[in-house]
């Protein structure tokens, strides 16, 4: 429609359609502050944010990393008996008057304190899903950048393999790669990370190849400009939007291939535990000690939906059309 | 069009073999499959070891255990097809034989309710932007999308389940219940159909007129432990489905498309009152039952042949719409027969089984009962699998379809159609509709593979032995066989689903043919 | 009947369509815009009226609420009468009334206008049941009638086919006739022929002027082309930012303007005819006889599966001097763009070849061809997709510079504010992005880029195309001062012939890939040989009413004796 911004004063002698540069102010912004600007703007996504920072941030302190000791006092391997006042292992979390107890998360059938579990739990999904998404997404973003740019045979490659995708369930690739690399959780999320990406280099190359139409890439290429040059400096930068996006789509949906095969029980083994582990270990215990059931899943849907709400905060931010005021 | 399916199903194959050769490979390097044997104290270990690995093939290379593998398979051709034996020497091609029927019912019906479910809200939601059904759509459909299935599943089956075994005894509403829902209900319709505060408040006292008087009336007739819905109402369901469809398809003016509905509501009418005792008729011996079956597909047959007739003769010069109209109609009106025959003897099923959701199996075992009891029975077993796995897929067809009716009502041809001065409703159904469905054919395929992902997961939870359970015990004893008889089934579903919606998509997009 | 007497007739009769203080905002993420500002404005039965203004004038935003189809963010103040009916006051159905039946559109955009997936007739029964015209079999032969009315041949079976299947000038006939179709008061013509060829746009523009003169239908025009408003209207209304500065008849607004706006925007349209000099000073004449470009035997041809390879371009030969501007004219699907990308090295050439200062374009390799390259400038088409979205002008301007390793970064500075004073752009726009500038100024800037290495040869494909036309006038007119002070030799390549005429020595005219005819600017457009020429020139409007009408009767005659049809509208078919 208009975009009608020239100030009244202009009617008088010039009668120009040309908008007047303004002087009055050196300050320029870039797309990507103007996205930050939209982004740090969209309330949902914000909230997300901070409730999935604040998440990583307990699930890491609390029980510390590696050697680094954390602030929770409990070991999740230990038993600790008799230290809960509640019967059955009950938590003793308390909201009014807010008290964490002895066991917040309450303890399991053996008197392991579940804090700790579900805490490590959630270490173990975060590292594999961020692992994952970091993985997929360098890799699908090279490959799909260099299919959509130079065509021919990468083009096909990704294409077949995308066939081949759509007739293996990713589950079942992870199921297979856990049952195989299920003790050594980097190895895991590596080679998960690894058949994850081609729903990424699908799109890259959908974005790539209508950028390559696009006249500014015609004027760099018309100057002699290298073609590594010209996708690092034209192509990917405005791509960005659909590779941010659709890596942090990519980190939701691998938190819940991790979860769904460690319940099948090719993931994570113990004595290392994951949220999907907690839940498979105690599935049955639902009508006799809840909270083993709900904390876990509560975390696994918490943090997926975090993620899911930052990328659909960061596509309006990338691509203001869909939102009006 | 030929030539594009046959080009299609030959690269299909293909990518079948790759896929078989990739998941061998990956499945025998997996782990160890003398785990078991190695750790045991069994004083025949050695031989047992000897045996499993003559049994498996396990001292050859890889190439030549596939080849075994495959030279079995390649005899499907002929019609003898041999897909090999698992590590306790049973074979492969029963298990898959018994296993694949329960699994293919449940991801069918999955995605079918998925699709239907999810673009109708996804319509919704779309035409009716930043209302508050949108947020609240949206808003769940995130939920959905972050569900881990699993934990969703045993939720269902601890709650849902229960509560409703708990229930269904006595199977009264409280008066609170009823006034409860009718104003969700009403609220929900409200929300979704919108409009002036006028229509809004009319919309809101009939639904909840309804809802509420339906509810007390159930309750007084204690309709869940006999509920029936019988000829009379068969029919004017019909008829009210037929006018629905003629609505929404091109309106009362076009008297060929409303004369094509309406015989084919006649036919169906006619056709049910003639079939139903036939239908209805008490069977006991198991050997009389696939004859029942026949009948009923060869009703349901009848039906859409008799709505293509009726759309082509009488159709006219909107031969295409009226044929269209009328197999809508004829699908809406089987569907609702079924449901009569169902729910008809939904009583005498009760009787036999007093909590009628299970949580566990695909059919309850050793269960010998009348043709339509197993019928009901197989039905019950598939209502929480199909909802935990329904969800995702749900959530994904809602933003999906949003997004792209989005996408179509930005589009000139719309202003086009609305500066003809089209009323709202057929610019939504008629022009935006299809261009919109477009898109979502390619999603299908995609979605497809992640249901039958989920259905490994959903088949855990709820004790189903099916092709999951095929696929975790492979996995789990590092056996090659049963995995590939998985894979064959499920590639070969997704090939297949793949393939319809490429023809979808054809049949939608004329540009394509063309 | 001349024009004059017609517009007192109309006047007399009620006008069928009446803005009355129209008043427009719109909300937007920037804050509010004023679009329309007390717009007053009436169309009579039998009357074009036409509204002119550049972007950003509000013209569309006045012709949408006609129709009541402005978006949700809009709030509209005055009233606008359709058919005597108020459209504020109006409630859904009353409006869906109107729509189509009292007041009908047609829209710019042909390609995107008409329903993918709908065949071309049920689209045009469509309006006809909606509004209880005809029904079933009698829709259906009303609609192809229309569509032979518009003069579609083989209407029958077009009827039957998908929008795809037609060409651009076909759909937009089929745009007409769907707008036709319920008998409408008046027809609002959003710049309908914008997007065509202008061969077809003079068809489409006959067949318009029949509507009114055998349907007494009111017409609103909308466009900016000053020709197209010659050509067609009888009233005249020029808007600026959202108000009308002047209105009157065309001879009296476009012969005798008096609001300086109107001045300026008609001293802005080139002249087909007037030659050199039409902005700021003439082009020097030239002077070398060496050859900065020799393009000899010129075969492009683009793949196709299954079918043997489209020819783009076939057996091309022409040559520029240095300092000469040669202009590449045709319609689309010539093969003028395929020109001038395959010179820069962006698609490849099937056969021939095309020599830059003496070494052959599609021999050199590697080094070389960079070497090559960097004599070439290009400037594209379209200022919104010509810049990277993510790159500062600055650094745009200096990239050919990094890439061939001109100079250190302070040189390049200083090498960027030179140009930037050349385009006369402030120094500020260094550290802006594009999104932050106007069309004319993202233009700028794409011409600077183009200068940074001081080509010998630039190609301009389409570069002033899609500017209003008074940028238009200062971007040529800067081009002009640019190639006097560089002495660079241009291949410019352009649609509109009053474009080329105002600056190329010579010119080359193109049809389906094949040159038709070439010479000086003075041969060519003055006295042209070839019927394809003649026809080109024929179909281009001049924004002058009275030679405008005599041009139209002089392409009538040529038509007649070319064996072709005026396109009208053919009422026998309707009558029926």
């Amino acid at each position: 429609m208009t975009d009608n911004k020239t100030p009244e004063t202009a009617h008088g002698e010039s009668y120009s359609v040309e908008d007047v540069l303004d002087q009055t102010t050196d300050k320029s912004f870039s797309q990507g502050q103007l996205v930050l600007r939209r982004f740090l703007r969209h309330k949902a996504a914000m909230t997300a944010l901070v409730v999935l920072v604040l998440v990583i941030l307990l699930a890491f302190t609390s029980i510390g990393v590696g050697p680094i000791p954390g602030w929770w006092d409990k070991d999740y391997l230990q038993f600790y008996v008799g230290t809960n006042p509640n019967p059955n292992g009950a938590p003793t979390l308390q909201l009014w008057p807010f008290s964490i107890g002895e066991h917040p998360f309450g303890q399991d059938t053996i008197g392991k304190d579940y804090f700790a579990l579900v805490m490590r739990g959630a270490q173990v999904s975060l590292f594999i899903a961020f692992t994952v998404g970091i993985v997929a997404t360098l890799l699908g973003t090279t490959i799909g950048s260099i299919a959509g740019y130079f065509r021919g045979i990468t083009e096909s490659l990704l294409m077949r393999t995308t066939d081949l995708f759509i007739i293996i369930p990713l589950l079942i690739l992870a199921a297979v790669f856990g049952r195989t690399f299920g003790a050594n959780v980097p190895l895991m999320a590596l080679m998960i990370g690894l058949v994850s990406w081609t729903g990424l280099a699908r799109l890259v190359r959908a974005e790539v190849l209508s950028l390559r139409e696009r006249e500014f890439v015609s004027a760099a290429r018309a100057i002699g400009t290298p073609s590594t040059t010209i996708i690092r400096r034209h192509i990917l930068p405005n791509a960005l939007g659909t590779i941010i996006v659709n890596a942090t789509l990519g980190i939701s949906g691998a938190i819940l291939v991790e979860t769904a095969i460690s319940f099948l029980g090719f993931g994570v083994r113990a004595p290392d535990t994951s949220l999907g582990l907690l839940i498979q270990t105690y599935q049955n215990a639902l009508t006799t000690r809840p909270w083993l059931f709900w904390w876990p899943g509560i975390f696994i849907l918490t943090i997926a939906l975090c993620v899911n709400f930052i990328g659909d905060g960061l596509r309006d931010a990338f691509d203001p059309r869909q939102t009006v005021e | 069009m030929l030539k594009y399916v046959a080009k299609r199903l030959g690269q299909s194959a293909l990518i079948l073999l790759l896929g078989s050769v990739l998941i061998f490979v990956l499945v025998i390097n997996s782990g160890d499959p003398l785990e078991d044997l190695r750790e045991s104290q069994d004083p025949n270990r050695e031989n047992r070891i000897a045996q499993r690995t003559l049994a498996m093939g396990l001292d050859k290379p890889w190439f030549v255990r596939y080849a075994n593998w495959f030279s079995g398979v390649a005899k499907c051709v002929i019609g003898q097809c041999d897909l090999g034996t698992n590590r306790e020497g049973q074979a492969v091609t029963a298990l898959v034989a018994s296993a694949a029927g329960s699994t293919l019912r449940l991801v069918t019906l999955a995605t079918l309710l998925a699709i239907v479910v999810g673009v109708t809200l996804g319509i919704i939601t779309a035409v009716r932007q930043y209302s508050g059904f949108d947020y609240a759509m949206t808003f769940m459909a995130f939920v959905f999308f972050s569900l881990p299935v699993f934990w969703f599943a045993v939720l269902l089956k601890h709650y849902a389940a229960i509560q409703f075994n708990d229930w269904i005894p006595d199977a009264h509403f409280s008066p609170t219940t009823i006034i409860v829902a009718g104003i969700v209900a009403a609220v929900i319709l409200v929300a979704a159909l919108g409009g002036s505060w006028k229509r809004r408040l009319i919309t809101f006292l009939v639904t909840f007129g309804i809802v509420s008087g339906v509810l007390a009336y159930f309750d007084a007739v204690t309709w869940f432990r006999r509920p029936a819905v019988g000829l009379p109402v068969y029919i004017l369901a019909t008829i009210g489905a037929a006018v629905l469809v003629i609505i929404l398809t091109s309106g009362f003016q076009n008297p060929r498309v409303r004369n094509a509905v309406g015989a084919t509501a006649l036919v169906s009418i006619v056709g049910f009152v003639v079939m139903r005792p036939m239908l209805m008729a008490p069977r006991e011996d198991p050997a009389t039952f696939s004859g029942a079956t026949w009948m009923l597909l060869g009703c349901f047959a009848f039906a859409i042949v008799a709505a293509v007739v009726a759309g082509q003769l009488l159709g006219g010069f909107s031969r295409r719409q009226a044929t269209l109209a009328s197999v809508v109609l004829a699908l809406i009106s089987s569907v609702l027969a079924f449901a009569d025959l169902m729910l008809s003897n939904w009583s005498q099923y009760i009787a036999v089984i007093s909590r009628p959701i299970p949580t566990i199996a695909a059919e309850t075992p050793n269960f010998q009962s009348t043709y339509w009891n197993h019928m009901i029975d197989t039905a019950t077993h598939l209502i929480l699998p199909t909802m935990a796995l329904m969800v995702i897929s749900i959530a994904s067809y809602i933003r999906y379809t949003r997004a792209s009716m989005l996408e179509v009502l930005r589009q000139d041809y719309i202003r086009t159609a609305r500066a003809k001065g089209i009323s709202e409703r057929k610019v939504i159904t008629r022009h935006a509709l299809r261009n919109a469905l477009i898109p979502l054919a390619t999603i299908v395929a995609f979605d497809f593979a992640g249901l039958i992902g989920g259905a490994v997961i959903t088949e855990q939870v709820f004790g189903w032995k099916g092709m999951g359970d095929l696929f975790q015990t492979g996995l789990r004893a590092v056996d090659p066989i049963p995995v590939m008889g998985f894979f064959l089934v499920a590639g070969g579903a997704a090939v297949t689903m793949n393939l319809i919606a490429d023809l979808v998509y054809a049949v939608l997009d004329p540009r394509i043919a063309g | 009947m001349t024009t004059e007497t017609k517009a007192n007739d109309a006047m007399s009769q009620e006008a069928v369509l009446q803005f009355k203080d129209l008043d427009v905002k719109f909300k937007t993420e920037f804050g509010r815009v004023h679009a329309v500002k007390g717009l007053t404005l009436d169309v009579r039965p039998g009357e074009v009226v036409a509204l002119v203004g550049e972007s950003g004038s509000g013209k569309s935003v006045t012709a949408t609420t006609a129709l009541g189809l402005l978006p949700g963010n809009a709030s509209i103040l005055g009233e606008t009468i359709v058919a005597n009916q108020s459209i504020g006051k109006l409630n859904g159905k009353q409006m869906r009334n109107v729509r189509g039946n009292h007041v009908a559109m047609v829209f710019q955009e042909p390609m995107t206008a008409l329903n993918p997936v709908i065949r071309v007739g049920e689209q045009l029964t469509e309006a006809m049941e909606v509004h209880g015209v005809a029904f079933g079999k009698e829709a259906w032969a009303r609609a192809v009638d229309l569509l032979k009315a518009v003069g579609i041949p083989n209407a029958e079976r077009r009827a039957k086919q998908y929008p795809h299947e037609l060409s651009g000038g076909m759909r937009q006939r089929v745009v007409i006739a769907m707008a036709l179709s319920c008998d409408p008061a008046v027809i609002i013509a959003d710049e309908p022929t914008t997007a065509l060829d202008v061969t077809v746009q003079a068809d489409i523009l006959d067949l318009l002027r029949s509507l009114k003169d055998k349907l007494n239908t009111g017409i609103l025009l909308i466009t900016h082309n000053m020709g197209v408003v010659a050509d067609m209207a009888d009233r005249v209304a020029v808007m600026f930012k959202g108000e009308i500065v002047e209105q009157g008849t065309s001879e009296e607004v476009l012969l005798h303007p008096q609001h300086p706006y109107t001045k300026r925007l008609l001293d802005a349209v080139p002249h087909l005819g007037v030659g050199h000099g039409q902005f700021g000073e003439a082009v020097n004449p030239v002077t070398s006889t060496e050859k900065a470009l020799e393009v000899e035997n010129f075969v492009v041809e683009y793949k196709r599966t299954g079918k043997k390879p489209f020819r783009a371009v076939d057996d091309v030969t022409f040559d520029c001097r240095r300092g000469e501007i040669v202009g590449l004219v045709g319609e689309s699907g010539s093969g003028k763009s395929t020109i001038g990308r395959a010179l820069l090295g962006l698609i490849p050439v099937a056969s021939g070849q095309a020599k830059v200062l003496g070494s052959d374009l599609t021999k050199v390799k590697g080094r070389e061809l960079k070497e090559l390259r960097s004599r070439i400038g290009v400037i594209f088409q379209d200022p919104a997709a010509s810049l990277n979205p993510r790159l500062p002008v600055g650094d745009v301007i200096a990239e050919p510079l990094v890439v061939h390793n001109r100079g250190n970064a302070e040189s390049r500075r200083q090498r960027v504010y030179e140009l930037l004073d050349a385009v006369r752009l402030p120094r500020s726009a260094y550290n802006r992005y594009p999104h932050e500038l106007s069309g004319g100024q993202r233009q700028r800037v794409s011409i600077a880029r183009a200068l940074t290495l001081s080509p010998d040869l630039l190609v301009a494909d389409e570069p002033t195309s899609a500017l209003d036309v008074s940028v238009q006038a200062s971007v040529l007119e800067m081009f002009t001062e640019l190639q006097k002070e560089f002495g660079f030799a241009c291949l410019f390549i352009s649609h509109d012939l009053a474009v080329i005429d105002s600056l190329a020595h010579r010119v080359v005219v193109l049809q389906y890939g094949k040159v038709v005819e070439k010479g000086t600017r003075e041969d060519v457009l003055l006295s042209a040989q070839e019927e394809y020429t003649q026809r080109l020139l024929a179909a281009a409007p001049v924004p002058d009413p009275i030679e405008q009408a005599r041009r139209r009767a002089e392409r009538h005659a040529l038509l007649e004796s070319l064996g072709d049809r005026v396109a009208e509208i053919d009422t026998r078919e309707l009558d029926q």
